[in-house]
């Protein structure tokens, strides 16, 4: 700001902007969970967020990972999954060296006792075998390197209008890729607007059926936007665009969702990226902030909000589902208490089993893409942070017993 | 005579290293010089400089008249600078030699009555020789926005000179808008000012490390005069060698502040723009509208 322009801000505003409002909130609220980390992720919060290129593998995008890989940026979703592929190699190994050379340390090679060491890791953080087949998912996703601030091009079409990528906040990814879609899911994202994960959930190209649900008119407006811009009409009828309030999703499974079901179909997967704080869009953005004094009511509401929400998300998963609880809020009251609630309400009132999958190893896979919390009871949280700025992105994957 | 200038200037601080050469033996008794030279010498040494001194002097604007330049070496001297400094002041800005000697005594007298004198001139002037090539107009100029908007009082004004003489040389308009970024943005006073010598740093710097600090929290305009948190002295911010700053001020990394410096450049130029955007924004107004239209794309 202008020195002129604040001095006059600073003599005449008459209230206190809502940015300034939701910052005092975050400070207040966080200092305590984030300790020393938390000058790190204001700063963050308050500096121009990072984005990270979709492809869209509906369009011809052949070009992209030419134009990019001599910029520097790689697709973190492959180089995650290379990852993940070693240390099943290495797991391997490790099973075999210790099998036959119990006790001597003689012909293990550095990079086999380094293999054994990170598969003993994800051996700890009870890795299941298709997290290398979910990682290796056709989900496409370009970065610049930690550090580099460079920007994305704005997304070009292609000869049938469709655009190459989707620029979106990189973190907003690994719900998606937590949900773990598999060929011919049936796939409901409740709250789905404006799109960016909806598009991701497409990309997988293994949705059977995707049901998109958002409760407001204006902003499945951008949803339609997304689909067209993006999506051929033969995918597009794979999908389903609702505008019910997502807390009365049971009483309208009977209706146009199943119609196309068929007989006999399960929901197997359930994405709930609940409304929240926003906190990156509060604390820079005036526009439709949250923190304004007439929505004081609504942002004191939002937790028994996101709560309903989820536990809908469950009521509509049947046994064996998954469900991927998600917000972009730093906020334990919006995250880990709302999740820890919904698991006592479906325990207690509907008599509903769930169990809470560990994601740790995202935290290993991604590390170097992202900032990730260390200390969240459960569920996995990304941290803003200057060299990685995306974010916050908090996520939790359930399970339905 | 040498070794009594070097002995002389030992109380001074940072000497450059030339003076901490070894002098040359004098001549045992006069020996050949050249023709040119020898009067010339005799004059500097008669006004105080050493056999040595007198000859590098000699080496600088050769084609210079003799007068010239025993009038403003000796002018020079008579500001209260040393033989020493006055040569190394010389050396590092030969052009001096050629200012008129008159302007010389004028701008000495005027820096002089704006409080530096003595030891003080001597260091201003060493440390920016461009100091008495500064029109005086331009002087004064910084002196009033110092005084009168700024709003200084004459110790502390002093204090500024010997400390960042390069103010004098600034545009006002450059100083005012770091002074005013202080003042509001940082609420800061003039004492604080001075003593951490804020028109010693570079205002991007300042500017990147103070909204480094804010943007962590770790520094709050005041509202009122108070804040929530306590700020850190102006002095630590601006005098800590980076990495210092970083460790114990802000609490974070090189690799951090790195990218943040990036970012904020962008910002700025990016704001520019947009301001420069409605300037022109503006102009079009003022078009007549029967005419062009301005392609502002």
């Amino acid at each position: 700001m202008q020195i002129q322009t604040f001095i006059i801000w600073a003599a005449t505003a008459p209230r206190i902007p809502s940015t300034r409002l939701a910052l005092h909130h975050f400070d207040t609220s966080y200092s305590l969970r984030l300790g020393a980390l938390r000058p790190s992720v204001r700063a963050g919060l308050l500096c121009e967020q990072k984005y990270g290129a979709l492809l869209n593998n509906f369009a011809a995008a052949d070009h992209v990972p030419q134009e990019l890989e001599p910029l520097n940026a790689a697709d973190f979703v492959s180089e995650a999954s290379q990852k993940a592929q070693q240390w099943q190699r290495g797991a391997a190994v490790g099973a075999a060296a210790r099998g036959c050379q119990e006790g001597s340390g003689e012909g293990r090679t550095v990079m086999q006792a380094e293999m054994m060491a990170q598969a003993e890791m994800m051996a700890q953080a009870e890795m299941s075998p298709p997290l290398g087949a979910s990682i290796s998912s056709k989900i496409k996703c370009y970065t610049f390197p930690r550090g580099d601030i460079t920007r994305f091009r704005p997304a070009r079409p292609d000869s049938l209008g469709l655009l190459d990528y989707y620029l979106m906040d990189a973190a907003s990814l690994l719900p998606v890729l937590a949900l773990n879609v598999q060929p011919g899911d049936f796939v409901l994202d409740l709250c789905a607007a404006p799109g960016g994960k909806t598009l991701a959930l497409l990309q997988t190209g293994f949705c059977g059926h995707l049901a998109a649900n958002d409760i407001s008119i204006s902003r499945t407006k951008r949803l339609y936007q997304i689909l067209h811009s993006y999506v051929p009409r033969e995918v597009r009828d794979t999908v389903s665009v609702t505008s019910y309030d997502g807390r009365d999703w049971d009483q309208v499974k009977g209706g146009t969702f199943h119609k196309g079901a068929g007989a006999g179909s399960l929901l197997l997967q359930v994405l709930v990226d609940v409304p929240c704080t926003t906190d990156r869009h509060s604390a820079t953005e005036e526009d439709n902030n949250i923190f304004h004094k007439r929505r004081t009511k609504e942002r004191q509401m939002l937790p028994m909000l996101q709560l309903q929400l989820l536990m809908a998300g469950i009521l509509a998963a049947k046994p064996g589902a998954e469900v991927v609880y998600s917000t972009c809020s730093l906020s334990p009251l919006q995250n880990e208490c709302v999740v820890e609630r919904a698991l006592d309400i479906a325990e207690a009132q509907f008599n509903i089993s769930i169990h809470v999958e560990d994601l740790s190893h995202f935290r290993t896979l991604f590390q170097d893409t992202f900032s990730f919390f260390s200390d969240c009871r459960l569920g996995e949280l990304v941290l803003p942070h200057l060299t990685a700025n995306f974010g916050p992105m908090y996520f939790c994957k359930l399970r339905r017993m | 005579m040498a070794a009594r200038a070097l002995l002389s200037g030992a109380g001074r601080a940072l000497l450059p290293a030339r003076a901490l050469l070894p002098a040359r033996a004098l001549p045992a008794g006069p020996g050949p010089c050249p023709r040119r030279g020898c009067g010339e010498a005799a004059a500097l040494r008669a006004a105080g400089f050493s056999q040595e001194q007198a000859r590098r002097l000699l080496a600088l604007q050769p084609r210079l008249g003799p007068e010239q330049r025993e009038a403003a070496a000796a002018q020079l001297l008579l500001l209260g600078l040393s033989a020493e400094a006055a040569l190394a002041l010389l050396e590092r800005s030969p052009a001096l030699l050629r200012l008129p000697t008159e302007r010389l005594r004028e701008r000495a007298e005027e820096l002089r009555r704006l409080g530096l004198d003595g030891g003080r001139l001597e260091r201003a002037v060493r440390r920016s020789p461009q100091l008495l090539h500064v029109p005086r107009k331009r002087l004064r100029a910084a002196v009033r926005l110092l005084r009168e908007r700024c709003l200084f009082t004459a110790e502390q004004l002093r204090e500024v000179l010997g400390t960042c003489p390069a103010v004098l040389q600034e545009e006002p308009r450059t100083l005012h808008h770091q002074f005013q970024y202080a003042y509001f943005r940082m609420g800061v006073q003039q004492k604080e000012m001075v003593k951490a010598r804020l028109f010693q740093t570079p205002f991007a710097e300042l500017r990147n490390r103070h909204i480094f600090l804010e943007r962590r929290g770790l520094y709050e305009t005041p509202h009122k005069g108070q804040t929530q948190i306590s700020n850190p002295k102006l002095k630590d911010i601006l005098q800590l060698p980076e990495e210092d700053f970083l460790a114990s001020l802000a609490y974070s990394t090189p690799e951090e502040y790195e990218v943040f410096k990036k970012l904020l450049a962008r910002e700025e130029e990016e704001k520019e723009e947009e301001d420069v955007d409605a300037l022109y924004a503006e102009d079009d107004d003022d078009l007549d509208s029967g005419g062009s239209e301005t392609a502002r794309e």
